[in-house]
């Protein structure tokens, strides 16, 4: 991998222009949401759960690839393990107070609001007991679809989420200090059993905070295709963020080489390929089944414009990320690879009104709806990115020093020179 | 039989891949076309150092895959919906979704397929025989030694510049290879 030009001088990317960007959406989206809220305050719970599980997509995006991380024992992705772990580690610091409206609003009829829970089984639970008693697919699902087993799952995610996602970025940061190979030792015992965490914490909360919008459903592949929709829009930020922070952060720039980013493009393209997989086979067990009790679930995803929703996800979300990415040198052009994270977005966003939009609008989203979607969704992302960003300032930009930092570099390191190596230094 | 032998190009030894690569980069920079690297081991930036281009052979596994999924589908769809219609399960006589699992491992299928066939097309092979392996000590290629070729065929070929121009690089064994 050459690097050329990088004995230039190196001249920071200003970025003082976008310094605010994180407040503006946060009080842009903030107000917007407000106003739906006064508006329409059965869409707002929609909306935020929309935004909500965007943001869940995004953290434990960045949760899983610091697993891996570990788990694989990788060097190349050293460098940009940090943007990951702050990442991951927003799974306990953000989303249980973004958790808390949804709370307010499954709740809802219990505590005196005058609407609807947001999920309709919840509803029928709280407000017509006898009927949920006889709601065949409701009782089969027990104890998990009860009030204290909803609560019950969100508690035990966010102190698993807390546990370990913390556990990977705290030993990290003692190593920057430390340098101690018991710091790697001890991430990949959190690793190690953090992979289970996270599978059982992410498919929980894929089940139910959206699959439950329509309890009677069954799929045993659904939280597959959320993780693999969430990683693969999580890869595409990485990629971006590690982009943007080469040319700006001049510590970062002796570390993201050529390799880091080839690889992450990889992993997108991985992903893509992964994505269509069990979106596909998901359709395909219930399509050859075509057993009623599973059907229904895209039966009304055909209508209205949830049917263009499925064809812009298999073209968009597939084909075309597909193709461009199918080349090896589309994953080092930055000018193939800013696009479709910016298409990642939309694509990812497009998935979350596919699943979540029939609930609250079975004839097709609205104008309206989408607004608030993203009113929501501004809200939700600039606090993430206020947190990431305050985050990232407060640590070292990378592991400075993990003992597999220089053969992330490709670097050769004599045992004579072990002192002075990256990874190695005071 | 009793015609003089042509020369096939000329060979450079080298002790190390450093020195293989140095003289890689400077044959690149002098413009030749003709000309490869023999080395015992893969020699990571070699492929930079000879400036070669990505290979071409994902473009025959590309064009096999679309084949193998083209063929796929249209097979299943003559087969079933027109030559021989058979109700199953209520399902339509031809669906992409169910063709979609044979037609795709058919484009697997072709596009390894055409991925082997293109990397035999491109490098020329089979073939039976090669001038290289008259020459007695190219066989340390797969020991301890690297060598770098400059055909005759090259336009930039001549017996006298390239052999300087090889010495320059710093081999101490330069010796013509004969067809």
């Amino acid at each position: 991998m050459s690097s050329h030009g990088e004995s230039e001088k190196f001249v920071p990317l200003d970025l003082s222009r976008w310094k605010n960007l994180p407040i503006v959406l946060m009080v842009l989206g903030g107000i917007g949401a407000l106003i739906g809220l006064a508006v329409d305050p059965k869409q707002f719970g929609y909306s935020w759960l929309l935004a909500f599980m965007f943001a869940v997509s995004l953290c434990m995006g960045g949760f899983f690839l610091t697993l891996i991380h570990h788990l694989f024992d990788a060097s190349w992705s050293v460098p940009i393990r940090r943007i990951n772990e702050h990442l991951g580690a927003m799974t306990y610091q953000v989303l249980p107070f973004l958790f808390i409206p949804i709370g307010i609003y499954a709740m809802a009829p219990a505590i005196g609001l005058h609407l609807p829970s947001l999920y309709p089984w919840m509803n029928e639970l709280l407000t017509n007991p006898a009927a949920a008693g006889h709601d065949h697919a409701l009782q089969a699902k027990q104890p998990l679809f009860t009030v204290a087993g909803f609560f019950g799952v969100a508690a035990f995610n966010f102190v698993m989420w807390f546990i370990f996602a913390r556990g990977l970025k705290a030993w990290s940061l003692k190593q920057d200090e430390t340098g101690a190979a018991e710091c790697t030792l001890k991430m990949r015992f959190y690793a190690s059993l953090g992979i289970f965490v996270f599978a059982v914490t992410l498919t929980l909360g894929a089940i139910m905070w959206m699959k439950a919008l329509m309890h009677e459903w069954f799929s045993t592949m659904y939280p597959v295709y959320y993780f693999a929709g969430s990683v693969w829009m999580t890869l595409a930020t990485v990629y971006l963020v590690a982009a943007i922070l080469k040319r700006q952060n001049g510590q970062l720039r002796e570390v993201l080489k050529q390799k880091q980013f080839y690889f992450i493009g990889s992993l997108i393209f991985a992903f893509t390929v992964f994505y269509a997989y069990v979106t596909f086979s998901q359709y395909f067990i219930i399509w050859n089944a075509n057993m009623p009790e599973e059907t229904f679930w895209y039966a009304v995803r055909e209508k209205g414009n949830f049917w263009d929703l499925g064809m812009l996800l298999i073209f968009g979300h597939f084909f075309l990320p597909f193709l461009s990415l199918l080349r090896i040198d589309a994953k080092l052009t930055l000018p193939v690879m800013v696009p479709l994270f910016v298409w990642a977005w939309i694509m990812h966003f497009v998935d979350l009104e596919f699943n979540i939009g029939p609930t609250p609008h079975p004839n097709g989203i609205t104008a309206g709806s989408v607004a608030l979607d993203l009113a929501c969704l501004a809200f939700m992302v600039g606090l993430l990115a206020l947190v990431w960003l305050r985050n990232f300032r407060a640590h070292a930009p990378y592991p400075i020093r993990d003992p597999r930092l220089a053969e992330g570099l490709d670097m050769y390191v004599a045992p004579s020179d072990i002192a002075t190596a990256p990874g190695h230094a005071k | 039989m009793s015609a003089t032998p042509r020369p096939y190009g000329v060979i450079a030894e080298f002790d190390t891949p450093a020195d293989v690569m140095h003289a890689a980069e400077k044959i690149r920079d002098s413009g030749f076309l003709n000309w490869d690297v023999f080395t015992p081991f893969p020699i990571h930036g070699m492929d930079n150092a000879m400036g070669l281009k990505n290979s071409k052979v994902g473009w025959f596994s590309f064009v096999g895959g679309v084949t193998g999924y083209t063929l796929g589908m249209v097979m299943i769809w003559w087969m079933n919906a027109v030559d021989y219609p058979i109700v199953v399960g209520g399902k339509p006589m031809f669906s992409p979704f169910g063709a979609f699992p044979p037609s795709y491992e058919l484009t697997i299928l072709l596009g390894s397929f055409g991925a082997i066939a293109g990397m035999l097309f491109l490098n020329r092979l089979p073939r039976l025989h090669h001038p290289l392996l008259k020459h007695g000590r190219f066989r340390l290629a797969t020991h301890d030694k690297f060598f770098l070729v400059i055909e005759t065929t090259d336009p930039k070929y001549s017996e006298t510049e390239t052999r300087k121009l090889l010495e320059s690089t710093g081999s101490k064994r330069i010796e013509i290879v004969e067809e």
